[in-house]
């Protein structure tokens, strides 16, 4: 008894919402069984990376603060990878979006005002924007790879930051650390749930996320998106121009990209330091398509890498599991996710006696 | 001289491992697949090449074993993209991010373990003049690059397997009409980039640090995939652009060693020199119009026998 693929009259609904369900489950069994293969307590591993982070309501607070720069940065990418842009430098975008913020931070440094974190958010979008228009204009002008342009930027930004907070933002009062000063109150994040580190970016994430669903499916910008990703033919055809669309996707990957980035300076470091660049930018790659590069998805899957991110954390304390295993886990489960993708397209058929092809 | 001399040597070592990875990854691309996981199948052959210099001593052998552990690692990124279809782009990020969390998981517990660099290929004695020592100090792999750039040239346009390859590569469809497996072709080539990539990875504790960092290659599988566009997917020009990216690398340390202004520019600068230099190069080439035109046509497109 064989199997063959047949292809599909249309794409299968149901399996592109099944499928990154699967994912995540398979990399629990399959987890378990190589975990324990290399020598480590593998149900352990994934009991406590996948389960306590849910069932331990301590850990929820973490959950969200992590859950929310993913969600922001992940409905940004979603967005431009549906129209087929690849920015996978989100990473630096979020750099310079948290270094325009502390540049505010640092000039107000001392002063009070209500204006002061709207103005540092608004600093943080532009900032990211700003350095997603770089590889935007390579691209559209020059036709330079935007994947290649944008990650190298990112590792140049890293940079940047060590710059800064060696020479010039560097706290006068730091004992030599590198880092900045911290930022006055007024430049810091609310938490919006007394007694917790709950901050203002974990709503404004669900926000952005839901705002960024009702655009994409009930907007002209989210038609262009999605025609020009699904059939640039008929998207030039329709009179949407490819570059004006790279364009947009590009700034609004990036700006949110920013966004994330102040919110995160302003919150949870509330100071730049060497660590600020915590992958958030490249995690969030997988977010993006464990959400089916849909806003609504993208919060659910922002949640279910926060839980491993999370969870990771509880491993390393309670069974000495390497942080390291977190990032295993993450990329298993965008493996059997691209992989199940073929059941999209495709399903599995069985085949009796005749000569068969396999999977071609 | 002396200087110049130690700063030639130091541009090879750079050079090295770059070049061996991009040629790897230009033989994948003319096979019409693009992996983007030449950065994360670099890390898995960069902890395989230390973990085995670790426990044995035998650099040959820890290069065999880098290049067997990117090789395992293409497969993947193979059996997802060749046998599924999936989309390769993705699929060779999360290659890099497998590779990045494998590579630090498995070299958790070997951090600050030196191991010692490998020796130069030919005797000490033939190496004793200063000159001599730029002609013959180095150790095997950067011989290898070498020899790799003429071989994958002449295997690419002067034997029939590497003009099936190349088939493949401008017009799937047809090299499967005439009853090549197009599967196949881009299998092997897809794990032979992996071997180039692994070894390239092995190179970093044998040749630069001897010891284990975590995401020790620093992003140079990026530049590697960037230099095959720039070098127009030609072996030739690869040479010259991963010479060009290793002397770019090694500036800091004579600007440094050279005093005057270049000393007072801050390091972060140096640091970020080669990402900001892979930007410019790749805007030049766009600029000079040949480049694109000379992309293998099926580049990153899934193939599918229209039957």
């Amino acid at each position: 008894m064989q199997f063959r693929l047949e292809k599909r009259r249309e794409p299968s609904r149901l399996m592109s919402y099944i499928t990154p369900f699967a994912a995540v489950l398979l990399t629990m069994v399959l987890g378990t069984v190589i975990f324990s293969l290399i020598g480590y307590d593998g149900l352990g591993a994934v009991r406590e990376i996948f389960l306590t982070p849910l069932t331990n309501s301590y850990k929820w607070q973490d959950l969200g603060i992590k859950a929310a720069p993913l969600i922001i940065i992940g409905t940004g990418l979603s967005i431009a990878y549906r129209a087929n842009v690849w920015n996978i430098g989100a990473e630096g975008q979020y750099v310079i979006g948290g270094l325009a913020g502390t540049g505010i931070a640092l000039l107000t440094y001392g002063m009070t005002g209500w204006w002061i974190l709207p103005l540092m958010v608004l600093a943080g979008i532009l900032g990211g924007m700003a350095y997603a228009a770089i590889p935007a204009f390579l691209r559209t002008r020059l036709n330079v790879n935007e994947i290649l342009t944008s990650l190298m930027l990112t590792y140049a930004s890293v940079q940047l930051i060590y710059y800064l907070i060696r020479a010039p933002w560097k706290d006068p009062m730091g004992m030599g650390f590198p880092q900045t000063r911290l930022f006055s109150e007024a430049a810091r994040l609310p938490t919006i749930i007394p007694g917790t580190i709950v901050h203002l970016g974990v709503p404004i994430a669900v926000i952005v996320g839901i705002v960024a669903w009702f655009i994409m499916t009930r907007s002209v910008f989210g038609y262009r998106m999605r025609v020009v990703g699904a059939a640039p033919h008929a998207a030039r055809y329709g009179g949407f121009s490819e570059n004006k669309t790279i364009w947009l996707a590009m700034l609004v990957s990036g700006g949110l990209a920013g966004l994330a980035g102040v919110l995160e300076v302003a919150g949870p470091f509330q100071r730049m330091v060497p660590g600020f660049p915590t992958n958030y930018g490249f995690t969030a790659i997988i977010v993006a398509f464990l959400g089916r590069l849909n806003p609504l998805g993208v919060i659910v899957a922002g949640v279910v890498l926060a839980i491993t991110f999370v969870g990771g954390e509880v491993a390393q304390t309670t069974i000495g599991l390497p942080n390291a295993a977190t990032g295993i886990f993450q990329a298993m489960m965008l493996f059997f996710l691209l992989a199940g993708d073929i059941l999209i397209k495709y399903r599995l058929r069985r085949v009796s006696p005749q000569p068969s092809v396999g999977a071609a | 001289m002396e200087l110049t001399l130690a700063i030639l040597i130091t541009v090879v070592g750079a050079s090295t491992p770059i070049l061996i990875a991009a040629l790897g990854e230009l033989v994948v691309e003319r096979a019409g697949v693009l992996n983007l996981g030449v950065e994360g199948m670099m890390l898995i052959g960069a902890i395989a090449g230390f973990v085995v210099q670790f426990h044995t001593g035998n650099p040959y052998l820890a290069l065999l074993c880098g290049a067997a552990a990117g090789t395992a690692a293409s497969l993947i990124f193979g059996f997802l993209t060749l046998s599924l279809s999936a989309n390769q782009t993705a699929t060779g990020l999360a290659l890099t991010i497998f590779g990045t969390g494998f590579s630090a998981l498995a070299g958790s517990s070997y951090s600050a373990r030196p191991v010692t660099l490998m020796q130069p290929l030919f005797p000490a004695d033939l190496a004793t003049h200063p000159v001599l020592r730029v002609i013959f100090g180095y150790s095997f792999p950067v011989y290898f690059s070498f020899v790799m750039v003429v071989a994958i040239w002449y295997f690419l346009h002067k034997t029939r397997a590497g003009l099936i390859l190349r088939a493949v590569g401008e017009n799937d469809q047809s090299a499967h009409s005439i009853g090549y497996s197009v599967i196949g072709v881009r299998y092997l080539a897809v794990m032979f980039g992996g071997a180039m990539a692994g070894l390239a990875g092995a190179c970093f504790p044998l040749l630069l640090t001897p010891q284990w960092a975590e995401r020790m290659t620093a992003g140079r599988g990026w530049i590697a995939v960037a230099l095959v566009v720039f070098a127009s997917w030609k072996p030739f020009r690869l040479l010259g652009g991963a010479y060009l990216f290793g002397l770019v690398m090694t500036m800091e340390l004579y600007a440094k060693a050279g005093g005057g202004p270049l000393s007072a520019v801050p390091s972060e600068l140096w640091a970020a020199l080669p990402y900001l230099a892979t930007v410019v190069v790749l805007v030049l080439i766009s600029i000079r119009r040949d480049a694109s035109t000379n992309a293998p046509a099926c580049l990153g497109k899934p193939f599918l026998p229209a039957n």
